[in-house]
């Protein structure tokens, strides 16, 4: 269960929060302009990176509100969470090389523990 | 050969006797006792069978890492596979051993040992293939009755609770390490927790006499001192009793307090409680655990390891054997030597795989002034006795194997540091050469390791590690002195199995006792490929026991590096998971069971309805009538027949409170309104109200309700009952991340307002004499308009609507008077025939008018234009959520299921809600080819108007279908009902009803 | 007020309170009209909770505040401040009175009580006094305000009789 800072609320339980995917996917202003193909990649393609990702929670059982977060899917750690009109962080804030808790390689698993 | 009781120096004295059952026999231990020291204490050596081959087993360890010594405690529910080293004795408490049939000295399982070629490694995927249905009549009711643990509880007993603590610190152990941690944080700004799963402080320090004197303080004496200055400090916490299961992400833990320990249950007290602990940093002080080592017939009962039986002595105060046999590969069985020594106990021999060289002074010493027969140089190569241990070879440095007698075989094959927590909180470990064990290395989280759970073995080096890595607390610096009678630095040589001379069926050299798998399995796993440890684990099943091989999996980590030739680090471990030991599922559930498994909520009427016979349906969280017994006989189908049908004629009053409400406000509350929903509401005039479509992006109908405009900055808008809060949350979403520029503000009236709806064709009359002073005439109160009305002194919402087809009203007033106006409905309705119903007939009579339920006729695949509801779409909109979907390749091709109705062509036949629409008339009993399905049937009641059963399906190209006729499926029959497509509306098509 | 539990180290009461739900952007035109109505500055800081003997305003966060009458029987004084502020177009204030319920809970063990029903940090230097904070306890939505030596909790109405069971349960495990 992680703590998860919620910019308005301070920090908090996970259990508080509900996760909204991948973050700064703005809806098209004008859909009727795009074809299937465009319109489809805004509603059901997402990225889904081991590493760095922005994505979005909302503080559903505190203040509902909605904010970005910076987390690293290979570590499950939340780096930073920052409000929906900040500006968000650059990549290169955070550490990128991809280090999981158990020293996995960066793709894939495997069992190197102890592996350094 | 017997045990005895050290009455001199342990922490459990016989002021106490305490009577208890074993097998159906009574015997006595001692207040404190385990029933695993109370056996040891009547020469109680065998206690169950094993898992596979049932082997008599005996007692291996003194605590939590126990693989062998599980029982069955009849007394409390029949709790099975409980620790016998762990769990306390109290008067009365009456315990069984495991798995053996018809009993423990005469196991017809036992023949299994026999046919032990036929159980080795991988034996359950090999053996057991076939023939079909070999599986679930033979082979597994077989092995679930010769293999396993102990039988399952009759019923499900515990109370426990959960506990939440926000804390700066965790100290998990209060071993040495631990009290000292501890004691550095007296009376500081950190708020602490200690947890110690013993119910006495101290850890090693009771259980062996390693140390001496603390502060010039005998040990004992330290304790109680160190143990009251912790407790009088307001900011430390001590839990005993308390085992840290789990250390989760971001410093969470997990500990289970066993609130019954040493006394039988209480029925009103909670036995067990689940502490979940948020922590700033947590300090790893929870010690060592001894390891085996693996050599022909290692499982044997009176084979034990070293450091428990040295625990046995000083913590429970039974010497298990006065003349045991020691089988050593490290110096820290030096201390059980002396030990023995000091009670006037004398070792029958002592064998150490080390070099003479290795060996310390104080352990030759030892041997030599007390004339212990020593070989040095020399392993056990295995040891043999028909129940228990009876006879031991060893094999001395030239080679030869020399049988001595004996009853009881203490060995130590080193000392791993606990690192089960310390990984599961995602730290590094690393293999340390010189003591050859994993030793944690990086930590992931706040963590600090101290003390043997740290691979520091050295007591004279603790105090200068707590200094050290406790500094960044910036606290007083500990100056503590220590004085040890021990070794100073453990010494160690590899050792993790010995070659076995014998063979036999019955010579078996274990690695995971619990789970009965033999190094030969191990072996064998390699030769057929299961070379990465996560597989050889799961193929050969090695600590996959409750005990998760505590006192093995290292040891299998080296043979496995043996047969591999690689390094134990290049082996690695397998990943250890939460928890740390079994706990029971009641202490994970906590109060959330029976009337709290999901919290409930109850509408201001409730109490009317449970006076009135209602029977409650769950929807959602909430309780809400499914429908009232007139009398008890009347069973669910008549009484919503009779609903129905008395609506249809008179009027019927639904509690419709758990309807989600929303309000919405703002200067673009409009526009707000017009993307999120498909209708158009620009040109809707103020005080009216729609039924209005809600879809997601994908264009999939997500929710329906009714839009009521106030003016163009002020809407309230309902949703289903379970979609209310998805809705909002929705809603809240499209709010603040994509429209930010839009000025509108949402709040949640669900609670604000008891709803109830009033319809049928005496409505009118009733609202009339309500609402005496309100013009319900079609001019001036017309369908789809509301008003807001002075009443009492509260304000009353009444819309025109309905979903039953007929005249109706929803009526919207605060809770607070809501049963008052319910009771008031039936004071004057009641002569015109006023009756209560609930949501089956409310679902009965929507069906009747063709209206869909989402969720029950849609599915989330489901658009308005597969429900021919195009006319709810605002066409001229130019976007709404879910609008240019509508026109994808996909929602607008051909042949998509469509909403029709369907009615039998002989209409007694009843149609069944999720049967296939089909194009045969019967199903074939043995099925070759798969048979083509046109859809389903998503409702169907039988309506007493029309005195038939009226359906609604969705099927593919259903539009292009009406006339036509095909089959639906039957449940208990073979023979298809004959049906006809139609439109979905069965009755008043031209809502004559409905406007009247 | 009625009396739920009066033990020793705990006590709680059953308020009939009443409740605004206040959102909205702009501060200062909102807190003209609250001003004047109530004579009560609204709370800049989110989370922040100012009251007096009659009321309790709290910033829930950035564009939400919530005005607690802490007497009994304030029903006309709330539709009348509620009428006001919706008059304006750009904030929407709802009556929450009669769809919530109140507690008032006091006594020096009320956080290890209520700690088995929360995980949330009630230690005073991470919840001070004229604090509030909205989370989960025994698993539903809540609202917990510190004042001084006391908390006020409120929940929805529908789940009143839940929530007093588990309140009651968990003094009595």
């Amino acid at each position: 269960m992680l703590v998860i800072n919620c910019p308005y609320c301070g920090e908090r339980d996970q259990s508080e929060f509900s996760n909204g995917g991948e973050a700064h996917v703005a809806r098209p202003e004008n859909p009727e302009t795009l074809n299937d193909k465009k319109w489809s990649e805004y509603v059901f393609i997402r990225l889904n990176p081991k590493g760095i990702f922005k994505e979005r929670w909302v503080h559903t059982h505190g203040c509902r509100k909605w904010f970005n977060a910076v987390r690293n899917t290979s570590t499950d750690e939340i780096l930073k969470t920052y409000k929906i009109n900040e500006k968000p962080p650059s990549v290169a804030e955070f550490d990128t090389t991809i280090k999981t808790p158990s020293g996995e390689p960066d793709l894939g698993s495997g069992n190197f523990t102890v592996k350094k | 050969m017997t045990a005895s009781n050290n009455n001199k120096n342990s922490c459990v004295t016989d002021s106490n006797k305490v009577s208890f059952t074993f097998d159906g026999k009574k015997y006595f231990g001692f207040d404190g006792d385990t029933i695993a020291s109370a056996l040891l204490r009547n020469n109680i050596k065998i206690i169950g069978r094993s898992f596979k081959y049932h082997r008599p087993r005996g007692i291996y360890t003194c605590g939590i890492e126990e693989p062998n010594a599980l029982v069955q405690v009849l007394s409390e529910s029949n709790e099975p596979n409980t620790r016998a080293t762990v769990k306390k004795i109290y008067s009365g408490i009456n315990v069984l051993s495991q798995n053996r049939w018809p009993s423990l000295k005469n196991d017809f399982g036992y023949v299994n040992n026999l046919l032990s070629p036929l159980f080795s490694a991988g034996f359950y995927y090999k053996t057991f293939m076939g023939p079909k249905g070999f599986w679930k009549n033979i082979y597994e009711p077989l092995i679930r009755r010769t293999a396993g643990l102990g039988k399952p509880p009759k019923e499900f007993r515990s109370k426990s609770i959960h506990n939440h603590h926000n804390v700066d610190i965790v100290i998990v152990g209060a071993g040495l390490a631990g009290l000292l941690a501890a004691s550095k944080f007296i009376d500081s700004e950190y708020d602490v927790i200690l947890l110690e799963q013993d119910n006495m402080l101290g850890g090693s320090l009771n259980s062996s006499q390693k140390i001496k004197t603390i502060e010039n303080l005998e040990t004992r004496e330290w304790l109680k001192k160190i143990e009251n200055l912790i407790k009088k400090s307001k900011n430390i916490k001590i839990f005993k009793n308390t085992l840290a299961t789990s250390y989760n992400q971001t410093n969470h833990i997990i500990a289970l307090e066993d609130n019954s320990v040493g006394k039988p249950l209480a029925s009103h007290k909670p036995e067990l409680i689940l502490h979940k602990i948020r922590t700033k940093h947590t300090i790893l002080s929870n010690g060592h655990i001894e390891r085996l080592i693996s050599f022909r017939n290692n499982d044997l009962p009176g084979v034990m390891l070293a450091g428990s039986f040295e625990k046995y002595i000083f913590r429970y105060g039974v010497i298990p054997e006065t003349e045991p046999i020691i089988f050593t590969n490290n110096s820290s069985t030096f201390s059980l030597l002396k030990s023995l020594i000091d009670l006037g106990c004398k070792p029958k021999a002592y064998i150490d795989v080390r070099d003479e060289s290795l060996i310390d002074k104080k352990t030759k010493n030892i041997l030599e002034t007390n004339k212990i027969p020593f070989y040095f140089s020399s392993e056990v190569e295995g040891c043999d006795g028909s129940q228990m241990l009876e006879t031991i070879s060893i094999r001395n440095k030239e080679m030869q194997i020399k049988k001595i007698k004996g009853s009881m075989l203490c060995i130590s094959g080193g000392i791993n540091p606990d690192v089960h927590l310390f990984t599961q909180s995602k730290g590094l470990i690393k293999w340390d050469e010189k003591y050859l064990t994993f030793r944690p290395e990086t930590a992931f989280q706040n963590t600090i390791t101290i003390g043997s759970a740290n691979g520091n073995f050295n007591f004279n080096k603790i105090i200068e590690e707590i200094n050290e890595k406790l500094s960044l607390f910036k606290l007083k610096e500990l100056k503590i002195d220590l004085e040890s009678d021990c070794p100073e630095d453990l010494n160690i040589v590899e050792l993790w199995e010995t070659i076995s001379e014998k063979k036999s069926f019955w010579s078996k050299s274990f690695i995971d006792i619990q789970n009965d798998v033999t190094t030969k399995d191990l072996r064998q796993a390699v030769t057929e490929g299961f070379d990465r440890i996560e597989h050889l684990k799961r193929f050969t099943t090695n600590s996959m026991g409750t005990d998760q091989g505590k006192i093995s999996s290292i040891n299998s980590l080296g043979i496995v590096s043996k047969i591999l030739k690689k390094n134990i680090s290049e082996v690695g471990t397998t990943i250890y998971r939460p928890p740390y030991a079994p706990l029971s599922f009641s202490a994970i559930a906590g109060r959330s069971t029976y009337e709290f498994y999901d919290p409930t909520r109850k509408t201001s009427i409730h109490s009317w309805h449970v006076k009135n016979r209602a029977i409650f349906e769950d929807v959602g969280q909430w309780k809400r009538p499914w429908y009232f017994k007139k009398n008890n006989k009347e069973n669910m189908y008549e009484a919503v027949q009779r609903e129905s049908k008395e609506l249809r004629n008179a009027a019927g009053i639904l509690d419709g409170s758990t309807l989600g409400k929303i309000e919405i406000k703002g200067k673009d509350a409009l526009e707000f309104v017009n993307l999120i929903y498909t209708n158009a509401f620009t040109k809707m005039k103020p005080m009216t109200a729609r039924y209005a479509l809600m879809l997601g992006e994908d264009g999939m109908i997500k929710d329906d309700g009714i839009v009521c405009k106030i003016n163009d900055q002020h809407f309230i808008v309902t949703t289903t009952t379970g979609g209310a809060a998805k809705v909002l949350s929705d809603m809240e979403e499209y709010a603040q991340t994509e429209w930010p520029h839009l000025n509108v503000y949402l709040n949640s009236i669900t609670e604000q307002f008891s709803t109830f709806n009033i319809s049928g064709p005496k409505s009118r009359a009733i609202m009339r004499k309500v609402f005496s002073n309100i013009d319900f005439s079609n001019e001036k109160f017309p369908f789809m308009s509301f008003k807001k009305v002075n009443y009492l002194d509260t304000q009353v919402r009444i819309l025109r609507a309905s979903f039953t087809g007929e005249l109706g009203y929803e009526v919207y007033i605060s809770p607070k008077y809501g049963l008052e106006l319910w009771e008031k409905f039936f004071r004057y309705g009641e002569n015109l025939g006023l009756i209560p119903y609930g949501t089956e007939t409310m679902h009965l009579l929507r069906a009747e008018k063709g209206y869909i339920v989402v969720g029950q006729d849609t599915d989330g695949t489901v658009t308005p234009l597969d429900l021919n509801l195009n006319w709810m779409i605002g066409k001229n909109k130019k976007d709404f959520i879910g609008k240019r979907s509508l026109s994808r390749s996909d929602t607008s091709r051909k042949g998509r299921k469509q909403l029709v109705g369907i009615l039998a062509v002989d209409k007694s036949k009843i149609i069944e809600e999720g049967q296939h629409v089909v194009e045969k008339s019967s199903i074939p009993a043995k099925i070759k080819f798969p048979i083509k399905y046109l859809g389903h049937i998503t409702s169907s009641y039988h309506s007493p108007t029309l005195n038939y059963y009226v359906a609604m399906a969705m099927i593919e190209g259903g539009n292009e279908l009406i006339g036509k006729k095909f089959y639906v499926t039957q449940n208990k029959s073979l023979e298809n009902i004959n049906v006809e497509i139609v439109k979905p509306i069965f009755l008043d098509p031209e809502n004559k009803r409905l406007l009247s | 007020m009625r009396e739920i539990f009066s033990i020793s180290g705990i006590d709680i009461f059953q308020r009939d309170f009443n409740q605004i739900m206040i959102r909205g952007n702009e501060h200062d035109q909102l807190n003209q009209i609250v001003n004047k109505e109530i004579s009560l500055n609204l709370p800049n800081k989110n989370l922040q909770v100012i009251n007096n003997d009659n009321i309790l305003i709290a910033k829930h966060s950035f564009d939400q505040w919530n005005l607690i009458y802490l007497k009994d029987q304030y029903h006309k004084d709330a539709l009348n401040l509620v009428s006001n502020l919706n008059s304006n177009d750009q904030i929407l204030a709802s009556d929450y009175s009669h769809g919530q319920v109140y507690f008032d809970i006091s006594g020096e063990k009320k956080n290890y009580y209520l700690n088995k029903l929360t995980h949330f940090d009630l230690r005073l230097k991470k919840f001070p006094v004229n604090t509030m904070a909205q989370t989960l306890i025994a698993r539903i939505d809540c609202s917990i305000y510190h004042l001084k030596e006391r908390y006020i909790v409120t929940c929805n109405k529908s789940f009143e009789d839940y929530f007093i069971q588990r309140l009651t349960d968990s003094i009595n495990l």
